[in-house]
């Protein structure tokens, strides 16, 4: 399991986290969301034990990852946005690389690489970004690491991609191993990440598990603001709205709550969300309120 | 060589070494490859014009010249990788210690590297003879890589240890920057040491004259007597042989496992 209590890590005099505390346990897949800046990678890299907290614990099976025990490196795998790979051909990169972690599987990596139909003959460093994106998802996912970090996993993959890597990454979650995708493209991933943590403020704001989130929250496309309403983002006809159920929404047609619209929900308006999922009622909801967005608007990381 | 669960649990490991040195001849390869033909080109050329081997001299030290400063660029190079935004991400997460990357480069460059070098050149240098031969030249002329010396190879060894602590320490421009650092020190020693002398000879009262030899001043004008003699004998053994090298290798070693701890956010 991955234990956080009271890290403290930032760059120069920026603070980044500050006391963060967090546990995370096996068989599951984490998502981790958060606005441009709030620390994702720099989360998962001090996970890798690419990053040194300033202080506080970080214990990831037991281990402490900034000390960079081999035994550590090769149980944890860390994908990049924008991978590095050497200048060889796949086949060179197993015998090379591949070799430092005794659990990697070559046949799931070959079946891997068949899917993502990755070439066979053809220098790594000549593939194209999602080419690479995908040789290093494949290479992740069949290593054989109990802590597989991923960030930004569908930038730069096509669209059978994505979902080969979906179906890829579902399979690769066991009792064991703990998943943790860093991702914008909460819409690529919503069905396989479970819970989602967000991110923001040096916090975890929000762990959402899709138990709670289909409980409490729904999302319809409403024309005016029922008390019922989390948050809404305005368009030219009404409000796409993110609903608190169970206390007698107004609007027809409720589905349920994408991971997005929550996601802004959370940035937004964080009280008017902990309140949807503690279960109580909502306060009257103003168009002026931070709750209520034109479509498309942006916040910046704190 | 292969790794398993027992040998990961071990601190450090000899398997491990070995396999980062393997993977840095297999990466240097090409350069080595592509450097040995242009040499043998370069010499094929000079029997063609004038039916010797340019490299085949009387001494036949171009040879070890060559292998030196090739071992010092590729040494020069040795951490590159590390300091790539991109890549040294991918090295410092490469399940092996900080220890064992470093020991393998330093095991690659100082040792590994000379030996096949001089190997080859010496393959080459009997081949290109037997051309010269062939060709109408004298032939005959084959390089013999203990010409160097020990101290030849001990010196080689220390510049390559040098390079690697520069290549650990400087992220770019890691050759110039290693050779301009060592001559800034090596000059600041020699004033030291002659400042210290110059203040002996005020001290006993002899004049202050720098006659222009620094080898004379620092022998008192040829008046040193034997005993001092072996003991400076000594101590430039024990700068040369240990205090250099080690220096360079703790040095480089503690700049590794500060980047490693250190890595800067992609």
């Amino acid at each position: 399991m991955i234990h956080i209590e009271s890290m403290t890590f930032g760059y120069g005099k920026r603070p980044l986290f500050e006391g963060l505390d967090l546990n995370l346990e096996p068989g599951t897949a984490y998502g981790l969301l958060g606005l441009n800046g709030a620390g994702k990678t720099s989360l998962l890299k001090l996970l890798a034990g690419a990053l040194c907290p300033q202080s506080g614990t970080i214990r990831v099976f037991g281990e402490e990852p900034w000390r960079k025990k081999a035994s550590f490196l090769a149980d944890t795998i860390f994908v990049p946005e924008d991978p590095w790979v050497p200048a060889v051909k796949p086949s060179a990169w197993l015998d090379r690389y591949a070799v430092f972690r005794p659990a990697f599987d070559r046949e799931r990596f070959a079946a891997l690489s068949r899917e993502f139909a990755l070439e066979e003959d053809k220098l790594l460093t000549r593939y194209s970004y999602g080419q690479r994106k995908k040789f290093t998802l494949a290479a992740a996912l069949a290593s054989g690491a109990r802590l597989i970090l991923l960030d930004e996993p569908t930038n730069g993959l096509d669209i059978p991609s994505k979902s080969q890597f979906r179906r890829a990454l579902a399979q690769s979650v066991d009792p064991n191993r703990i998943v943790i995708v860093s991702t914008h493209q909460v819409r690529d991933l919503e069905r396989v990440i479970d819970p989602a943590l967000i991110v923001h403020g040096g916090k975890i704001l929000f762990r959402l598990g899709s138990d709670l989130m289909a409980e409490r929250l729904g999302a319809a496309h409403v024309s005016e603001l029922s008390p019922d309403v989390v948050y809404a983002e305005k368009d030219r006809v009404g409000y796409s709205a993110l609903l608190e159920l169970g206390h007698g929404t107004g609007a027809d047609d409720v589905q349920a709550a994408d991971l997005e619209l929550v996601f802004n929900a959370a940035i937004a308006s964080p009280d008017r969300l902990k309140t949807a999922l503690s279960g109580a009622q909502l306060p009257p909801l103003d168009p002026a309120d931070a709750a209520v967005r034109e479509y498309g608007e942006k916040e910046e990381a704190q | 060589m292969k790794m398993t669960k027992e040998t990961l649990r071990k601190p450090f490991s000899a398997a491990r070494v070995v396999l980062l040195a393997k993977n840095r001849a297999l990466e240097d390869l090409p350069a080595f490859g592509i450097g040995a033909g242009i040499l043998a080109g370069l010499n094929l050329l000079t029997i063609i014009a004038t039916r010797r081997a340019m490299m085949n001299d009387s001494n036949g030290q171009s040879w070890a010249v060559i292998i030196s400063i090739a071992g010092f660029f590729l040494a020069a190079a040795a951490f590159k990788g590390m300091h790539d935004g991109r890549a040294g991400t991918e090295w410092i997460l490469l399940p092996a210690t900080s220890l064992e990357k470093y020991t393998a480069a330093l095991v690659f460059y100082a040792i590994i590297y000379p030996l096949v070098a001089a190997a080859t050149a010496t393959a080459l240098s009997a081949l290109l003879s037997l051309v010269e031969l062939i060709a109408g030249g004298p032939g005959g002329r084959i390089w013999n890589p203990l010409s160097a010396g020990f101290d030849g190879w001990v010196n080689y060894a220390t510049g390559a240890l040098i390079f690697a602590a520069g290549s650990a320490a400087f992220r770019k421009r890691a050759f110039i920057k290693t050779v301009g650092v060592s001559v800034a020190y090596a000059l600041a020693c020699m004033g030291l040491l002659l400042a210290g002398m110059l203040l002996i000879r005020r001290v006993q009262g002899l004049p202050l004259s720098f006659t222009g030899s620094f080898q004379n001043e620092m022998s008192f004008s040829g008046n040193i007597t034997p005993g001092a003699q072996r003991a400076m004998d000594v101590i430039e053994k024990i700068v040369r042989y240990a205090l250099i090298p080690l220096f360079a290798i703790f040095y480089g070693y503690f700049r590794v496992a500060e980047k490693e701890a250190r890595d800067e956010v992609q």
